[in-house]
């Protein structure tokens, strides 16, 4: 009997993680962006792969009256657009086979009875033994509906009788929008499906640079033990986009901003693995419990006065970005022109633990900076003031050790080198890994990796119901004091195609440090 | 009858003693360009006329593994004892934007010499990378205990073996002296890899794993030139399966389950069709089939039981020796499951042999 109670002896040995498990995929907000260009294209490059389970059938479920032919030649279409490993018709054919749709309202308890009664159907038709993946990608103000009626029509539960079968749930982002409406639908989730069967995704854990931090560190001698205060002076997490509100997105930024976006759920957590102590083990638990640690010890910004001093806010204003001018971000599409959500924020984050006391983690996040780039820094101390750094021409540079995320993946060290010649003179020289250089074969897009993950019953790389809610608990107080001090704490504005408002820079500048150029 | 030796594709022709030097001119030139390597990827033949394909192969291995390629055949026939070398560059675009390249140096042996294959390679490795070895044909007596010791890859093809039963006896002194410190890899097994992923992701389909246990059949099609590879995938089922072998006759072999049950293996050679055309694992109630035609670059995959059946196209695995090197060299890892087919593989070996 394998990991996860199958009991296929064909299995063993033969790839070394937890194995997908046939079943019903069940998507909400089917006839969404996220479904066409992401979730169709990683079950497909998955079964060119051959890592997509036998029996495995797609239920897109929506309010819209598409047939089951209509919603496949668009999903189609799409696939051949952005699918990673172009477009093959003989799998495509295999997997489109499998895809049907249903029409119902989200609120429609019936939807889900005849949902439910397909999905019988599907079982006796094709031999299923009645695992359930619920895919909730639909937008945030349907996940209770969602959730609540898939438990009265009792697809949360396991099948009866059935030993090994399980029902399970990914929830997609925002798992909510206040730590009370995160605890909310944690309730509604668990009330439903059991913690065990939830899986929240973030797609950054998704990515390969990002399963890497935790290989660097702990299958890397050289690196863990330098992995603290003793040795690192500070850390910086940058995630630059060049896109404004283009396509429509004002509309849904303007109410959530770049600290709910971006920093409670993919920044932090980076961070925690960044942060974390080694697990125990590798399960997702012996992980997660490791990382949830990380972020309940961020020392909270809970008055106006500290948030002053560690936070800051931006909005872009007119600007241009590679030679084109563009609005700020007030004059967007679908924004509000008094609007007072931050397009940009940049953090001093502390961790009160014994390995990082001191050491800060700066953390920003913004639109419409100079370039796209996702990536973590880790800045070493400089060496002490003697012999090198002792001579005239000043001390040089710290190393630093720089994880990039997005896009160009891989990891480069900055050290110091002696430059040739009859004098001692030192410069920094940059030792880079390129994921892309390296390795000629892409990486499966994060979604094939995660959807895999769910099938197999692995949750290590979703987020846990105390990590959502502790990162809740560190991101609400910051905006508190926003909401309750919007005139001590106001927005700085800063050019589109600059690297953030000037007060951002001053941040570091107090500690004696700048922001890595990227 | 001598071997055409083309050699015109291997690059800049130079000194044995200035290789490192033309190679740091070679980079020198063209500042554009990545140099990348995660390996020391050595190909050795003694087949002087396969030197040219082999550096095919390595403009496309490169694609997806950047590497320090050493390309080497021995001409054991030439009575004048010397060496020619060639060095060049297989570059590619990596993601449509940076042009990344992996140096080659070719290296043509001419008669026979003590030691020279083992020090020809050892003093063209890039430090510190792992040394992977593409050994193409039989072990030869060159094959000796000081160069394979040093090796962190081994890979052969025991497809071209005249005599596998030798070539794998071989392979098990090699395992002993290195205390399994080589990582072997067959690409007979690699032939293989989609058949048996196809049939883990069929069983994992309730009504195949249902009748598992009362399996009675297992069949395997394949070209007579790829009977090793027939015989891995085979020896894979019955030692995935837990049965014994119990009597072997000339055109069947029969086994037997851990509960008594009877299972008869048939092997089909079928000269026109893929390397391995067809699995198929049938119980009374239900058919678990794999098939590909020649040429397709997919298998058909089914699962039928008497009310329903389950269709499923999935990849197959390359006919081209790079394809496969490739797909092993992505996969990595210690190819532990061969290791554990191997004693049940054995034991085939002797079948019609």
């Amino acid at each position: 009997m394998g990991k996860t109670g199958v009991s296929n002896p064909f299995r063993e040995d033969l790839v070394s993680r937890n194995v997908a498990e046939a079943c019903s995929v069940v998507i909400f907000g089917a006839t969404g962006d996220l479904t066409h260009r992401k979730l169709i294209p990683a079950l497909y490059n998955l079964a060119v792969d051959g890592e997509l389970p036998a029996g495995v059938q797609i239920l897109g479920f929506a309010r819209r009256d598409w047939t089951d032919e209509f919603f496949r030649e668009g999903l189609e279409k799409l696939n051949r657009q952005v699918s990673r490993t172009g477009h093959d018709e003989e799998i495509w054919e295999s997997l489109a086979s499998n895809i049907h749709y249903h029409q119902s309202e989200f609120q429609d308890q019936d939807g889900y009875k005849r949902l439910s009664e397909q999905l019988d159907e599907i079982d006796r038709e094709r031999g299923g033994k009645g695992n359930r993946l619920f895919y909730i990608a639909s937008a945030p103000e349907y996940f209770d509906d969602i959730l609540l009626n898939l438990k009265k029509a009792g697809l949360s539960q396991e099948v009866p009788n059935c030993d090994g079968c399980w029902s399970r749930v990914i929830v997609e982002k925002p798992f909510g929008t206040t730590l009370a409406t995160a605890q909310h639908l944690n309730e509604v989730v668990n009330g439903t499906f059991e913690e065990r069967d939830t899986y929240r995704i973030d797609h950054y854990l998704g990515k390969e640079t990002a399963q890497n931090i935790m290989v660097l560190r702990f299958a890397n001698a050289i690196f863990e033990p330098m992995w603290n205060k003793e040795h690192i002076d500070h850390v910086q997490i940058t995630c630059a986009e060049q896109l404004g509100m283009e396509g429509g997105r004002g509309g849904y930024y303007d109410k959530a901003g770049a600290l709910r976006d971006m920093v409670q759920n993919h920044l932090l957590q980076l961070l925690s693995l960044v942060a974390m102590e080694p697990p125990t083990d590798l399960t997702a638990d012996g992980v997660r419990d490791e990382k949830v640690k990380v972020i309940r010890s961020l020392r909270q910004w809970n008055t106006p006065e500290l948030v002053a001093e560690n936070v800051i806010r931006g909005q872009y204003v007119a600007g241009n970005i590679n030679g084109k001018e563009v609005p700020g971000y007030r004059e967007e599409g679908r924004v509000d022109p008094e609007s007072e959500t931050e397009a940009y924020v940049a953090l001093r984050c502390m961790i009160d633990t014994w390995r990082w006391s001191g050491v800060p983690f700066y953390v920003r996040v913004g639109k419409r900076l100079p370039k796209k780039a996702t990536e973590i820094s880790i800045h070493f101390k400089e060496t002490p003031s003697v012999l090198f750094n002792a001579m005239p021409g000043g001390v040089p540079a710290g190393n630093v050790l720089v994880i990039r995320i997005q896009p160009d993946e891989g990891i480069s060290l900055m050290m110091n080198s002696k430059l040739p010649g009859t004098t001692l003179r030192m410069e920094p020289v940059k030792m880079d890994f390129h994921y892309a250089s390296s390795f000629g074969k892409s990486s499966p897009e994060a979604y094939e990796r995660l959807l895999l993950d769910a099938m197999a019953g692995d949750a290590t790389l979703f987020a846990r119901r105390d990590e959502v809610e502790e990162a809740w608990r560190f991101i609400d107080k910051i905006h508190k004091a926003w909401a309750e001090s919007s005139e001590e704490l106001p927005i700085a504005g800063y050019p589109a195609g600059s690297w953030g408002p000037r007060e951002a820079d001053e941040m570091l500048a107090k500690d004696g440090r700048t922001w890595r150029r990227l | 009858m001598s071997e055409i030796i083309s050699t015109e594709g291997l690059g800049i022709p130079v000194e044995v003693g200035a290789i490192d030097s033309q190679l740091k001119k070679l980079w020198e030139a063209d500042e554009a360009s990545t140099n990348a390597s995660l390996m020391n990827f050595l190909v050795y033949t003694e087949h002087p006329s396969k030197l040219q394909g082999n550096s095919e192969t390595i403009q496309e291995l490169t694609r997806e593994h950047a590497c320090r390629a050493v390309l080497i055949a021995l001409n054991r026939n030439a009575t004048e004892v010397k060496v020619e070398a060639w060095i060049t560059a297989h570059c590619h675009l990596a993601h449509g934007k940076k042009s990344i390249c992996s140096e080659q140096v070719s290296f043509l042996l001419h008669g026979k010499s003590l030691g020279r294959l083992r020090n020809t390679v050892f003093a063209h490795l890039n430090s510190d990378l792992p040394l992977v070895f593409w050994w193409q044909g039989e072990f030869s007596d060159l094959f000796e205990e000081r160069l394979y010791r040093l090796l962190n890859r081994l890979i052969f093809d025991s497809s071209s073996w005249s005599d596998p039963k030798a070539g794998f006896l071989r392979l098990l002194e090699v395992r002993k002296d290195t205390k399994g410190g080589v990582v072997t890899q067959d690409l007979a097994w690699t032939r293989s890899y989609f058949y048996r992923l196809a049939v883990a992701r069929l069983f994992d389909e309730p009504m195949a794993q249902k009748s598992f246990p009362e399996i009675e059949l297992v069949r395997v099609k394949a070209r007579s030139q790829h009977r090793t590879a027939a015989l891995l995938l085979l020896a894979w089922v019955i030692t995935r399966s837990g049965w014994s072998v119990q009597t072997q006759e000339s055109d069947r072999v029969i086994l037997e389950s851990r509960e008594g049950r009877r299972v008869v293996a048939e092997l089909i050679w079928d000269d026109e069709g893929a390397p391995i055309s067809e699995l198929e694992i049938g119980a009374p109630n239900c058919k678990v089939k794999i098939s590909r035609e020649a040429g397709n670059s997919h298998l058909c995959q089914s699962v039928c039981s008497d009310d329903h059946c389950v269709e499923l196209s999935g990849p197959a695995d390359s006919d081209e020796a790079a394809g496969l090197v490739a797909s092993q060299l992505s996969r990595g890892g210690k190819n532990s499951l061969f290791l554990h087919v191997l004693p049940q593989f054995m034991e085939l070996l002797e079948w019609g042999d």
